[in-house]
């Protein structure tokens, strides 16, 4: 993989430093590798944290905010335990994809989808609903789309019913969800986390 | 002296049941000890008593049959006027042929046969020892160092033996103490939690110097002349003032890499804001950072790298580590980057790196090749790969570069001819020796009148150091120690650490000249080497091997010896064709006449014998740990413990070979550019010796198979039985002696 050269260029790493959450551990890489060598996801990176922390230090801003990468962690948290330097990995990988999200650059769709399905079914009802959320995800690449993929997953879905592992529902919203206790609460606290996030506060 | 001679022997740790001590008491009456005793367990209390009334009684030279001399050292000890040898019945014979011994009778005939020669070697070298007598000076001893060098290191050995009493000379060349301390403007963290810089405080420590009566300072001066020996050096400066020193602490420092030689890599001297690590620290003292807007830092810049210093200095990463934190502390907003190979911070300096990369500090990784500089606009740019992106990458509109050069030593290189010269031809050898001369500096630090040069010798890179993880601060000169960055390059912390070092170590030096023993691997040993004169043919042998350039010589090439020079390892006597050199317990005939008592069984009985000479530095301990776990080997073998490989001298493999032994080994320490030899070059004086041993076995028709030398490091006992196994099977093939039964 060769990029076009460029020269370094500090704006990139101040705005990261500045805005992402946990962005200003990045300084702190020594870039040993280990994060990259224990991310069960590696072979489907082109860059893996280390490299993502490097390009962030040269500036390349578009390589990093553009990249499908900074979406693909799966929250394992084996490389920010494994990390000697302390680096909250998973902490600024979501902190880069949610700061790309706002600047409205979708690195990944797939994961951004995913993510809003997920965080709605959360914010609404306080729970992730096993049958919703699913419905709704392959829903969001249309009605016809969405239809093909439910008929393809019958069998597992035919298979988790009869084990009462899922609810049998309609389609999304049919019947509705349970929602928690105090969904109120959980509302406020959420909401507050939002405007607390980085790049948000003053 | 007088002898009054008695043997014991002892039949704990399981050598009651395994030996017939009948049978040796009449094998120790026999060699001519008449009184012989045996006891349950000499080591215990009752047993060391036992010992201890007969001493009383007169008796004063003890022939101990029982375990290592390595072990129950201060047991055993009755006194320097008693003579203790002990034959090591327990590891060299009980132990390491147990196995065959259970149930078979003739194995424990073989076993037997083993102990009674070692009881009959220990015995004739009993004979031959006489205590030793110390060497005393001519003149009182001086108790008093000199210290080469005034910088960090200098300052601290000063301080240290001023702190333990003597008196000291400090010699600097400078006008000023404080060497390169002085210009430095911050020292990067030596302190917990290693994150802020911190001040030199050359000011207090020169005050420190000042206010001590014990130190006499001589700024502006260099050594233009050393004389004499440990306890009396005799010293002129470049001032014209002379005193006498006891030893000698050389703290000369280092010098920068010559960034000159960097005008291809790295464009030193096409711009002026390409400087180096030094002119940085100046620029950084002068308080002259704050403009500086962005900067790069070229780590290894003519380090680890073939054609410039070969080795890591240690230093520079954590100095640009500083520098770049003194820029950021200077500018906040500065841009500053460190294109490295690798980040090496030993010990807690990690801590600073983790603190300039806090500060925002950016470090790029460029891989072996240096990166491009050039300019552009003004400012200069960098162009370099970038290891970790895969990928070349620029950095521009830079106010400076600075390449992180490293450290040589302040002290001229010392270049000898190798030690094959000795068995070439007088041409050849001369051109060899020509050779080795031209790549020697021709300056001086301490302009020793020795024979063998005015220099330390030293090691590959110009350090005089002889080992630096073994023994530290040991020159090859036997009283002059070097401590700080001359001796390999160090942070300050390491040098202060070096200088006290280095000063206790000159401290001891000084008390054994005075006492008339050895220091370091020998410490304590009180006899010295002695030369019968009149058999000399000057054949300068001994003062050219020599390790510690011991031996001067006057005009008619008659060697002159420096005892307190010696460190007792006995090269020169391993060296003298003439075999005139000997110490009072350690000689020629005496390691001869143990190999002449060995009983050599007739060739149709299929015992063969084989004589190991041990190192007994490494070698030795590597056979007792190897027989004290268990391993087993051939009761065919007789080891006979030398000083060194170096102190063998030919004629005892002649001997051997001569009274029908079958092979002889040379078991000893490693040598080479990672030798462990404790005198240097005694294995690899020792391996040359034996390449030439062949003159010898064609004079006795015999063939060279006979004759090995094996090196062994002290963790490597698994290897014992080995190389005994592979050795004995030699000497299968090539069959027995044919000078047996003559």
């Amino acid at each position: 993989m060769v990029m076009a050269t460029k020269a370094y260029d500090k704006s990139f790493r101040e705005e990261v430093y500045k805005n992402v959450d946990s962005g200003e551990d990045v300084k702190l890489c020594m870039q040993c590798g280990v994060c990259g060598i224990t991310c069960p996801l590696r072979d489907k990176m082109t860059h893996g944290p280390r490299q993502i922390w490097s390009l962030i230090r040269a500036g390349k801003r578009d390589e990093v905010m553009d990249s499908p990468d900074i979406m693909l962690c799966t929250s394992c948290y084996t490389c920010k335990v494994r990390c000697p330097r302390g680096v909250k990995v998973i902490d600024i990988m979501h902190g880069l994809a949610h700061y790309a999200l706002e600047q409205g650059i979708v690195p990944r769709a797939e994961t951004a989808k995913f993510g809003k399905v997920f965080w709605d079914s959360i914010y609404k009802t306080g729970r992730v609903d096993e049958t919703e959320v699913p419905m709704r995800y392959t829903l969001t690449a249309g009605p016809i789309h969405g239809l093909f993929n439910t008929l393809e997953m019958m069998d597992i879905g035919r298979a988790l019913l009869s084990h009462k592992r899922m609810k049998f529902k309609l389609g999304p919203g049919i019947p509705p969800s349970k929602k928690i206790k105090g969904i109120k609460g959980l509302k406020k606290m959420l909401d507050k986390a939002q405007a607390m996030s980085p790049g948000k506060e003053g | 002296m007088d002898k009054n001679q008695a043997c014991y022997l002892c039949q704990g740790c399981g050598l009651g049941e395994a030996l017939n001590f009948e049978k040796l008491q009449e094998v120790v009456e026999e060699a001519g000890i008449g009184e012989v005793k045996t006891h349950e367990q000499l080591c215990s209390p009752e047993g060391v008593a036992f010992i201890q009334g007969d001493v009383d009684g007169g008796v004063n030279a003890i022939l101990l049959g029982a375990c290592s001399c390595r072990v129950k050292t201060n047991e055993f000890d009755f006194g320097p006027e008693v003579i203790v040898e002990r034959a090591s019945l327990r590891e060299q014979a009980v132990y390491p042929s147990e196995a065959e011994y259970e149930g078979e009778e003739e194995a424990g005939e073989d076993r037997q046969m083993l102990a009674e020669d070692y009881l009959r070697m220990s015995a004739v070298k009993l004979a031959k020892s006489d205590v030793p007598v110390p060497f005393q000076l001519e003149e009182a001893p001086e108790t008093s160092v000199m210290v080469v060098g005034g910088g960090v290191a200098g300052i601290n050995a000063a301080l240290a033996a001023a702190k333990a009493g003597v008196d000291v000379f400090l010699v600097e060349k400078e006008d000023a103490l404080g060497g390169f301390l002085g210009k430095m403007a911050k020292l990067a963290p030596e302190n917990p939690p290693y994150q802020e810089l911190e001040d030199t405080h050359l000011e207090a420590l020169v005050a420190e110097i000042e206010g001590n009566d014990k130190i006499k300072v001589y700024t502006g001066n260099t050594v233009t002349e050393t004389k004499g020996a440990p306890g009396n050096f005799d010293v002129t400066l470049s001032g014209g003032e002379s005193f006498r020193c006891g030893a000698i602490v050389q703290a000369t420092g280092w010098l920068p890499y010559e960034p000159e030689k960097l005008a291809e890599e790295l464009a030193y001297g096409s711009n002026d804001a390409i400087i180096t690590n030094v002119d940085m620290e100046a620029k950084a003292k002068a308080g002259d950072l704050g403009g500086i807007g962005s900067v790069a830092f070229i780590q290894c810049a003519g380090s680890r790298d073939q054609n410039h210093l070969p080795y890591c200095s240690a230093v520079c990463c954590t100095v640009s580590l500083k520098q770049a934190m003194l820029v950021k502390e200077a500018n906040p907003e500065a841009a500053v980057y460190v294109i490295y190979k690798d980040i090496r911070t030993p010990g807690q300096s990690e801590e600073v790196y983790r603190e300039a990369q806090r500060k925002g500090v950016v470090f790029i990784r460029r891989g072996e090749d240096y990166p491009k500089i050039s300019e552009s606009g003004g400012k200069l740019a960098i162009e370099t790969a970038d290891v970790t992106l895969n990928d070349t990458v620029e950095i521009d509109e830079l106010d400076l570069v600075v390449l992180a050069t490293g450290m040589k030593p302040n002290n001229p290189r010392v270049v000898e001819p190798p030690l094959v010269a000795l068995g070439m031809d007088q041409e050849a050898a001369k051109k060899v020796a020509a050779e080795a001369k031209a790549a020697c500096d021709d300056w001086s630090v301490l302009n020793l009148k020795y024979r063998q040069g005015p220099n330390l010798p030293t090691l590959k890179y110009a350090y005089p150091d002889s080992h630096f993880i073994c023994f530290p601060y040991e020159t090859r000169r036997t009283g002059i120690y070097a401590a700080g960055t001359v001796r390999r390059p160090m942070r300050v912390t390491a040098a202060v650490e070096d200088a006290t070092g280095a000063a206790l170590k000159a401290i001891q030096a000084t008390k054994a000249a005075a006492g008339g023993f050895a220091v370091h691997p020998r410490s304590g040993d009180m006899s010295f080497p002695e030369f019968a004169m009149q058999r000399c043919t000057q054949c300068k042998r001994c003062t050219e091997e020599c390790p510690f350039g011991a031996i001067n010589e006057d005009e008619k090439a008659n060697p002159l010896p420096n005892p307190t020079r010696c460190r007792r390892c006995g090269v020169c006597m391993g060296a003298c064709p003439e075999r005139i050199i000997s110490f009072k317990n350690y000689s020629v005939d005496m390691i001869g006449s143990m190999i002449k008592s060995i009983e050599v069984p007739e060739e149709d009985e299929e015992k063969p014998r084989v004589v190991v000479l041990v190192c007994e530095n490494d070698a030795l301990p590597a056979i007792d740990m190897a027989a004290r776990a268990g391993h087993k080997w051939s009761p065919y073998i007789r080891f006979i413990p030398v000083r060194c490989l170096g102190s063998i001298n030919l004629v005892w493999i002649a001997d051997a070979l001569s009274s029908g032994i079958d092979g002889v080994m040379l078991f000893g320490c490693r040598r080479g550019d990672d030798y462990q030899c404790h005198f240097i070059k005694g294995s690899e004086l020792a391996n040359v010796r034996m390449s030439k041993i062949s003159e010898t076995l064609d004079r006795l028709v015999l063939e060279s198979d006979r004759v090995r030398v094996e090196e062994i490091s002290f963790g490597e006992v698994d290897k014992v039985p080995q190389i005994i196994a592979e050795f004995m099977e030699t000497i299968e093939e090539v069959g027995p002696n044919p000078y047996k039964g003559f």
